[in-house]
């Protein structure tokens, strides 16, 4: 227990010790006693702001621990959230088989992406040109999507139905004694949010890893890496995967909330977005992207009710902003100023050590 | 079997013109500065919306395409000396800069001038070889991605500014001690690089419907275009959009449009993998 | 002795350019070997070819008697190479001892790393700087720090390519007498070097390099001795 514990802090990730874990505490607090005081609606949408949490968290592991720019993160939403719908259009829901699509929908995400991944990192492909050739299957994926609206576009009995978006799956629901829980509503609330936690400690956990070692080693010199015995691509393809797969876990997630998924979901504008939510918030820490994507998530779906239009120009004027004045993310450049003006507190109280 | 043979040549053509005018201008900046702006679609956009507001305001089309291609340069020069060039040195940073002037772009075009815009009709007539009919338009596109061609190389490496520009390329810091201005060098080539853009855009302005969101249809092509032919608009863009040309021709003439993207897609992967620096790293490396 | 790494034939070329040509190397078991040479002779990039940074155009190279010619540069460390280049490179956003964690990894168990970083930061006396980002040190002591990085594989070859590059007088010395105390305790050491004393210092054995091919090969008395090789740094020698 106390060498789990030892890894959920560690060199890879900002905020520990007892403040950080009492307040991450508090907030879980309010988080789980919160769908008592608002209304079932704001319930469903806090729901719909975690489901995009994940492929946040994925890019930040890829981008911000390997140095892997992609931008292809849609492209598994899209595989994870069409996958869902077929595969649960088959199955049906009884006996777990929601359940079961879910996890078929991030098995066939994780496959697409071991390929995909195998072809670039094996294939030397890196730097900006990982972002290029991930972001053109992105497009050509939405592109191809989108063309598929007539009758004999199917797979099974789930019409992908083109740009109207595919329709008739079921949400999840958790077989239980005595009748499956459906999951919807604040249900469905809880049930993402305690994937979101499981996810994040994980997270934590795998950075500050071995693994998170050689990982960020690797982000700062690959050569240099493999120099020291390390075989950097079979890295790379693991973060890759797992990676891609909670961006397939965002997409399942979305499809079972809206009972929808359409090409609009992997295509452009919805393909910048990941990279809009890691690049503000920090790639470096997975605490600081889960925070700022919640919080450009939130703040993006109180704009979009005036206009969804002006909600976009404001998040590319983030994006060229951040990179331009706080390139280490916004959220991460706060915590460290933060630490540093604790560290010169310290330092007037101790002037001994701060001598050194 | 005369119709059969230029019908072929006729679809090749048609691609290898959308392929050269769509990268050209990326392959410039990316050949210049080392990034890839990935605002090339709204540059492209904008050449489209500039020439059709020209158009409609009475000019001939011609003037107008020309009224839209400078547009583009002019924005481009206006948005390298203020934002883009602290970013030289840090390259994947400048993706993500351009990436949100494109978000910018393409939403504020929706919002200043709605989903639609005035198209303009297509010129020219249609002429029959055989039982095919042709379009006499796209063979003029084709004809204006030779003299794109053309003017690059006569550009580079007939002028005194394409003698400055290729030294800045290769060692920006020794050009400069040499007196080379880098600074109007840098602006001037993303400028370039841009009104090419814009001019690829106002050519195929009367083919397409106009959408703020018509750049992306460029992108990807130009994207692989550029991957594949490395640096070099000459040694690599005209090669790439040769060999990618053929590839996808040959799959959508085989298997249909569908296939022909994602062939397109699958083959650029493998083509990187076996040269990685695209076809003019490969042809400079053979030619030393 | 058996040798432990036998080149045979070995060429590089870039373009048509040989830049290793046709080169017979062999390193003895437990010997310290110096690879000298003038600016361009190819010796850093004979060493990218033992340790497979770089795949020969020809030839081929045998390490404790296997062939690892097709081998990648990973596999090459795992099985006992470890490489110091010449322009330092340590994981320069990461802190000192994170550096030293990360070359540790691969082969200490867990719980005795942290002692094994404390040993080296104290061999390399950088235990005042453990926390810092390794990028803020000085050169020299990037340096060492590399080298630390370098030993913290405990190696059978060590290659070390201008290990006193912008080192002082002194920094040298103990530099010298740290391959020997290494190489007492079993590594076979390779040194790209130019500065002769060291290499008088430390070798057992010095290979030249000129043009990419091997020019001389002996002990450093009889390297100092050789006219040939006094010409070909002062440059009044030409190939026709």
């Amino acid at each position: 227990m106390s060498a789990a514990s030892n890894l959920l802090n560690g060199p890879q990730t900002l905020g520990q010790g007892r403040a950080f874990w009492s307040g991450a505490a508090a907030v879980l607090a309010l988080a789980l006693v919160y769908p008592a005081f608002v209304d079932s609606y704001d319930v469903g949408s806090s729901a719909y702001f975690l489901c995009w949490v994940f492929m946040a968290l994925g890019l930040c592991l890829m981008w911000g621990y390997g140095g892997m720019m992609s931008f292809g993160q849609t492209f598994f939403f899209g595989v994870g959230g069409y996958g869902y719908g077929v595969i649960e259009i088959y199955l049906g829901v009884a006996h777990g088989g929601a359940l079961a699509s879910l996890v078929a929908a991030l098995l066939v995400s994780g496959l697409a992406a071991a390929l995909i991944g195998y072809f670039m990192i094996y294939g030397r492909i890196g730097g900006m040109f990982f972002g290029i050739v991930t972001f053109a299957i992105t497009l050509a994926l939405a592109f191809f999507l989108n063309q598929t609206a007539g009758p004999e576009w199917h797979i099974g009995a789930a019409r992908l139905n083109g740009f109207n978006g595919m329709q008739g799956m079921d949400p999840l629901a958790l077989p239980w004694f005595g009748g499956d829980i459906d999951l919807e509503g604040t249900p469905f609330y809880y049930f993402v949010l305690a994937l979101l936690i499981v996810v994040y400690l994980l997270l934590r956990m795998l950075v500050n890893s071995r693994f998170g070692n050689v990982l960020v080693a690797i982000r700062e010199d690959s050569l240099r890496a493999e120099l020291l015995g390390y075989d950097t691509r079979r890295y790379l393809l693991v973060t890759f995967v797992i990676g891609s797969m909670l961006g397939g876990l965002s997409g399942a997630l979305y499809c079972s909330w809206g009972q929808f998924i359409s090409p609009s979901s992997i295509g452009l504008p919805a393909a910048a977005m990941p990279v809009v939510w890691v690049a503000f918030s920090g790639r470096s820490d997975v605490t600081a992207t889960l925070v700022g994507t919640l919080l450009l998530i939130a703040g993006f779906q109180a704009l979009t009710i005036y206009s969804e239009q002006w909600a976009l120009v404001l998040m590319g004027i983030l994006l060229a902003g951040t990179v331009l004045l706080a390139p280490d993310g916004l959220i991460v450049s706060l915590a460290n100023a933060l630490a540093r003006r604790r560290a010169r507190g310290r330092a007037v109280l101790e002037p001994s050590l701060a001598e050194r | 079997m005369l119709a059969d043979s230029f019908s072929y040549f006729y679809q090749f053509a048609d691609v290898f013109a959308f392929l050269v005018l769509s990268a050209a201008g990326l392959a410039i900046i990316f050949g210049m500065m080392g990034i890839i702006n990935l605002a090339h679609g709204e540059f492209i956009m904008c050449g489209v919306y500039v020439t059709s507001a020209a158009y409609h305001a009475g000019l001939p089309l011609p003037l107008a395409q020309a009224c839209g291609a400078i547009a583009a340069g002019l924005i481009g020069m206006l948005l390298e000396v203020t934002i883009i060039r602290p970013l030289y040195s840090r390259p994947l940073d400048s993706l993500l800069v351009t990436w949100g002037i494109s978000l910018v772009a393409t939403q504020g075009t929706l919002i200043a001038l709605g989903s639609t815009f005035p198209g303009i009709d297509m010129p020219g007539h249609s002429f029959s070889v055989g039982d095919y009919s042709f379009s006499s338009y796209r063979m003029v596109l084709f004809a204006a991605s030779l003299c794109v061609l053309g003017f690059v190389y006569v550009l580079f490496m007939r002028t005194r500014f394409g003698v400055h520009a290729r030294a800045t390329m290769q060692n920006p810091g020794m050009a400069q001690a040499l007196g080379v201005r880098k600074g109007l060098i840098y602006a001037v080539s993303f400028g370039i690089g841009t009104g090419l853009a814009g001019l690829c855009g106002a050519l195929y302005a009367p083919t397409m419907n106009l959408i703020p969101t018509m750049g992306t249809s460029f992108l990807v092509e130009a994207f692989v275009t550029v991957v594949v032919g490395g640096a070099n608009v000459l040694l690599g863009t005209a090669p790439a959009a040769i060999a990618l040309g053929i590839i996808r021709t040959g799959l959508n003439a085989w298997y249909g449009q569908v296939v022909g993207e994602i062939g397109l897609l699958i083959a650029v992967i493998l083509i990187i993998r076996v040269l990685p620096d695209g076809f003019s790293g490969w042809l400079t490396r053979r030619s030393s | 002795m058996a040798a432990l790494v036998e080149a045979r034939g070995l060429s590089k070329s870039f373009g048509g350019l040989f830049a290793v040509n046709d080169v017979d190397l062999t390193i003895a078991d437990r010997e310290i070997h110096c690879l000298i040479g003038p600016n361009g002779a190819g010796k850093s990039t004979l060493f990218k070819l033992i340790v497979g940074t770089y795949a020969p155009s020809a030839g081929s190279i045998l390490f404790a008697g296997d062939d690892v010619t097709h081998l990648p540069a990973f596999a090459r460390v795992g099985r006992g190479m470890s490489i110091k280049m010449q322009a330092p490179s340590v994981f320069r956003a990461l802190p000192v001892r994170q550096n030293l964690h990360i070359a540790l990894q691969h082969h200490v168990r867990p719980r005795d790393i942290p002692m094994e970083e404390e040993r080296l930061l104290t061999l390399l006396g950088l235990q005042a700087d453990a926390a810092r980002p390794a990028g803020e040190l000085a050169h020299g002591q990037q340096q060492w720090l590399e080298i630390g990085m370098a030993l913290a594989l405990r190696p059978r070859l060590l290659l070390l390519d201008e290990p006193t590059a912008g080192l002082s007088p002194d920094e040298t010395f103990r530099t010298g007498e740290l391959i020997q105390r290494l190489n007492a305790e079993g590594a076979t050491v390779l040194v790209v070097e130019h500065d002769m004393a060291f290499v008088r210092q430390i070798a057992t054995s010095v290979t030249v390099l000129h043009l990419g091919r091997v020019f001389a090969r002996g002990t450093i008395d009889e390297i100092i001795a050789n006219r040939d090789v006094e010409e070909i740094y002062l440059g009044s020698a030409h190939d026709t």
